[in-house]
C-alpha cells in the first residue's frame, strides 16, 4: 500500500522516475526560456493515472492515498458508475469508476493484464472520503503551472463537463486531462447521483 | 428506583451549590453597586428557582429559607427596603446559611437552622423600614468555609455523539479481532480478546446511559402547549402525563419533540371536540389526553391518546379514492389498519379548515418521516366516538441496534429488528403467483412475498417480482417486515443470525440513496448493508 500524503512530494510509485525526470527536465526548459524572471516557476503536482487510453491528472492535494483497490461491495441500486462500498482502514467509503462516469471506452485488455490488480485513488474532500478506481500505477508528476491550458477551445466538445477540468497538460507530447475532483464532488453531482 | 432518586439529590445538590456560588457573587456585586438592577433581578431568579428545586424535592428548610431571601430581596427591589449595612449583613448571612443547608443534606445531624438567623430574616422583612427593633447579632459559624467543587459538569451534546461514535468504531474493530483470534486459535490472544469485548461492551453501555434524558424533560413542556391551544380553540382539555422518568437518549427526545407536538396540536384540534358536543355525545365536558411513556424490552414507548370523536373512516376511504391512492371498489375491502396508513401519505389531510394550530399542510407524513429517522414505528389506533391513540416505539439509542443478518446474492445484509415482524421457511409450493407479486398465507393472514434478489438487482424495467422460477432452492427464507401497517415479506438467499450492529450512516455520494440506512462492518471486516424498511417498502410500492 502506497501512501502519498498532502503536499508531500514523495514518489508514489517507482515507475514514475522517468516521466519526473521529463518533466522536471521540462520545467527547466520554462525556466530558461524566461531567464529575466527571477522567481523559480510555481510547480504543480499531479497524480497521473490512465482514463480509457488517455492520462488524467489530479493534484496531489486532493489525494489522499493510493492503494490496492480493496474488496468491493456491490450496492444495488446506485448509479451505475458507483461500484459499492469499500472498507479502507475502517472507513466505509463509495467507490467510482470514471470511466463509466465519463461515458469513456476502457482501452482493451491484454491477455497477460487480464487479470492484473486495479488501484483506488481516494479523494479526500471536505467532509468525506470517495475512492477512484484506476487501472495501472498511477504516477507522480511534477509540472510547471504554466504547462497547463486553463481553457482550451475543445472543452466543449467532450463528454466531460468542462467545470471538472481544470485545463489540458502537455508533457512531451504526453496529453494529461487535469481533472478538478472537487468540482466533480459538488453538489450538482451528489444530486446528480441521487436522482439517476 | 433508589438509584434514580439518588441521582435526582445529587442534580439539586450540585445545582444548588452552583446557584449558591452565583449568590455569593452576585451580592457581592450588588454590595458595591446598590443601583444594580440586573444584579438584583440575577439573584431575585436564583432564590426563585432554588426555592422551586427544593420544595419539589422536598427540602423545606432551603425552600423556606430561600422564600424568606427572596421576600427581602424582593422588597428591595421595589424600594421598600434600603439596601443598608445592617441589612447587608443579614442578607450575607442568610446565604451563609442556605450553603450550610445544601451542603448538609446529606448530613442529618447538622441540625436545624440558627434561629435567631431566621428571626432576623423575618425583622427585615416584616419591619420594612422600622428600626426600632433590634437585630440580634448573629454568630458567624462559617469562618472556616471548605471550597468545593461541584460533582456535576455540563457537556455539549456534541461531544457525547463525537463519544458515541468513537464507540461505535471501536465495536466494529473489537468484533473484528475477537473473530481473528477465533481464527488463529490462540489462547493468549483469545483471553484478550475476550477481556476487551467486556471492557467495550461495559464502556458501550456507559456511553449511552450518558445520553439518557428523561422523558418528562419533554413531556413536562406540554402542560402550559395544550392550554395554550385549547384556549385559543375553545375546548377544554385535562393533559395527564405518565412515565416522566422514563429514560432515552437524548437526540431521539430531540428529534421527536416537533413531531409530538404536532401530534398534540392535532389531538385538540382535530380529535377532541368542543365542550357542547361532548355533554351532547354523552362525555364528560372536559377531553381527556394522555402522554405516556413506558419501556418495552429495548424499546420506549410513546403514546398520546385522547378521547375525542376518532378518526372518520368514511372521510379517509373518501380522501383516498380522490387521491386516487385505492379504487371506490378496493376501498371498502380494506382493513382498517391499511385505511389508517393513508393518513401518513404525503398531501393526505383531512383538515377542512386552517386553524392557527393545525390544517397548515404539515402532515403526518413529516411526523412519520421524522421518526423513520431515527429506525422508529409509528402506530394509529381509532374508534370512531370514543378516540384516537398515535404510538410512538422508539429505540432507546441511536447507535446501537438489534438486527437480522442475511444473504443475497452474496452480498451481505441487514435488517433492524424495530421493523421485523417474524421469519419463516416455506416450500416454494406454498407461494402463490398472483398478479406481478407473490402471496403466501402466513399464520392464516395474505402477505405480499418478493424475492428480494429480484427487488434489488434485476433492471427495473425487467423486474419480475411474481415469477417464483426465480427463486432458488426449494425451501425460502422470508423475514415479514412492517412498515406504516402493512406487511411485506421478503425471500432472502441464506438467513445468518441476529446481532447488535453499529450503523454507521451511508457518507456523500451515497447518503441520498435512501434504501440504505447505512452500513456496518462485520466482524469478519465484510461490509454489510443495512436496508432501510420503509424505504425498501416504499420502492416497493413506487416499482411501477
Amino acid at each position: 500500500m502506497v501512501q502519498a500524503k498532502n503536499g508531500n512530494n514523495q514518489q508514489v510509485q517507482e515507475p514514475e522516475v522517468n516521466t519526473t525526470e521529463q518533466a522536471s527536465a521540462g520545467a527547466d526548459n520554462a525556466r530558461e526560456n524566461n531567464p529575466k524572471n527571477a522567481r523559480p516557476e510555481e510547480l504543480v503536482h499531479l497524480v497521473v493515472f490512465k482514463l480509457g487510453t488517455e492520462s488524467y491528472g489530479i493534484k496531489i492535494e486532493q489525494v489522499k492515498e493510493v492503494t490496492v483497490t480493496p474488496a468491493i461491495t456491490r450496492m444495488p441500486r446506485t448509479p451505475h458508475f458507483i461500484k459499492g462500498v469499500a472498507n479502507i482502514r475502517g472507513d466505509i467509503i463509495a467507490i467510482m469508476n470514471l470511466e463509466e462516469r465519463f461515458g469513456i471506452r476502457p482501452a482493451p485488455v491484454s491477455d497477460t493484464e487480464a487479470v492484473s490488480t486495479t488501484y483506488t485513488l481516494v479523494i479526500e474532500a471536505k467532509d468525506y472520503s470517495i475512492g477512484v478506481v484506476v487501472r495501472e500505477v498511477p504516477q507522480s508528476l511534477n509540472i510547471a503551472m504554466s504547462k497547463i491550458d486553463k481553457a482550451p477551445a475543445f472543452l466543449q466538445d467532450i463528454s466531460i463537463n468542462e467545470n471538472y477540468i481544470e485545463g489540458i497538460a502537455k508533457v512531451n507530447n504526453q496529453l494529461i486531462v487535469v481533472l478538478d475532483m472537487f468540482k466533480i464532488l459538488t453538489n450538482d453531482e451528489i444530486k446528480q447521483l441521487a436522482s439517476e | 428506583m433508589k438509584s434514580r432518586e439518588q441521582e435526582y439529590k445529587e442534580i439539586f445538590i450540585a445545582e444548588a451549590l452552583e446557584y449558591f456560588d452565583a449568590l455569593n457573587r452576585h451580592i457581592s456585586d450588588l454590595e458595591r453597586n446598590p443601583q444594580d438592577d440586573h444584579v438584583l433581578a440575577e439573584i431575585f431568579r436564583l432564590l426563585h428557582n432554588l426555592k422551586a428545586n427544593a420544595k419539589a424535592i422536598g427540602y423545606l428548610q432551603i425552600s423556606d429559607v430561600s422564600h424568606k431571601l427572596e421576600t427581602a430581596f424582593s422588597l428591595i427591589r421595589n424600594k421598600e427596603l434600603s439596601f443598608s449595612d445592617e441589612v447587608v449583613t443579614v442578607l450575607f448571612d442568610g446565604i451563609d446559611m442556605l450553603g450550610e443547608l445544601i451542603s448538609n443534606i446529606d448530613n442529618p445531624g447538622a441540625g436545624e437552622p440558627d434561629p435567631v438567623l431566621l428571626r432576623n430574616l423575618d425583622i427585615i422583612v416584616d419591619n420594612l423600614s422600622d428600626s426600632t427593633i433590634e437585630l440580634a447579632k448573629v454568630q458567624k459559624y462559617n469562618t472556616s468555609r471548605k471550597l468545593s467543587l461541584s460533582d456535576l459538569i455540563y457537556i455539549q451534546i456534541k461531544k457525547l455523539d463525537h463519544l458515541l461514535n468513537l464507540v461505535g468504531e471501536l465495536m466494529i474493530d473489537r468484533d473484528r479481532i475477537l473473530s481473528i483470534s477465533r481464527d488463529l486459535n490462540n489462547d493468549e490472544l483469545m483471553s484478550v480478546s475476550s477481556h476487551l469485548y467486556r471492557i467495550t461492551e461495559e464502556l458501550q453501555y456507559s456511553v449511552m446511559d450518558a445520553r439518557l434524558v428523561n422523558v418528562g424533560s419533554l413531556f413536562n413542556k406540554f402542560p402550559r402547549i395544550v392550554r395554550d391551544i385549547a384556549v385559543a380553540e375553545k375546548k377544554e382539555v385535562n393533559l395527564e402525563l405518565i412515565g416522566q422518568d422514563i429514560q432515552i437518549d437524548r437526540n431521539i427526545l430531540q428529534i421527536i419533540t416537533d413531531s409530538l407536538l404536532h401530534l398534540v396540536r392535532n389531538a385538540i384540534t382535530h380529535g377532541i371536540e368542543k365542550p357542547e358536543e361532548r355533554l351532547k355525545a354523552g362525555k364528560p365536558k372536559e377531553g381527556r389526553l394522555a402522554l405516556t411513556a413506558r419501556n418495552d424490552r429495548e424499546n420506549v414507548i410513546i403514546r398520546l391518546t385522547d378521547d375525542g370523536k376518532g378518526i372518520d373512516f368514511k372521510q379517509v376511504k373518501r380522501a383516498a379514492i380522490d387521491r386516487k391512492m385505492v379504487t371506490a371498489d378496493a376501498v371498502d375491502n380494506l382493513p382498517q389498519a391499511e385505511l389508517l396508513s393513508f393518513l401518513f401519505e404525503p398531501g393526505f389531510s383531512l383538515a377542512k379548515e386552517v386553524t392557527e394550530y393545525s390544517g397548515r399542510g404539515v402532515g403526518l407524513d413529516v411526523v412519520k418521516n421524522a421518526i423513520d429517522s431515527i429506525g422508529g414505528r409509528i402506530n394509529i389506533e381509532s374508534e370512531r366516538g370514543k378516540g384516537t391513540s398515535f404510538i410512538l416505539r422508539l429505540p432507546t439509542s441511536i447507535a446501537v441496534k438489534g438486527a437480522l443478518l442475511f444473504e443475497v446474492d452474496d452480498i451481505y445484509y441487514a435488517i433492524p429488528l424495530i421493523h421485523t415482524e417474524s421469519v419463516v421457511s416455506m416450500d416454494i409450493s406454498e407461494l402463490h403467483e398472483v398478479g406481478d407479486v407473490l402471496l403466501a398465507d402466513i399464520k392464516g393472514e395474505t402477505i405480499t412475498v418478493v424475492y428480494l434478489n429480484e427487488l434489488l438487482n434485476a433492471p427495473q424495467e425487467q423486474m419480475r417480482l411474481g415469477d417464483a422460477t426465480k427463486l432458488k432452492g426449494q425451501v425460502q427464507n422470508i423475514i415479514i417486515v412492517s412498515y406504516n401497517n402493512r406487511k411485506l415479506g421478503l425471500i432472502v438467499d441464506k438467513l445468518y443470525r441476529q446481532q447488535d450492529i453499529v450503523v454507521k450512516s451511508l457518507k456523500k455520494p451515497l447518503d441520498n440513496i435512501d434504501i440504505y440506512g447505512g452500513v456496518t462492518l462485520l466482524g469478519t471486516g465484510k461490509v454489510c448493508l443495512v436496508l432501510d424498511v420503509p424505504a425498501i417498502t416504499r420502492f416497493f410500492t413506487n416499482r411501477r
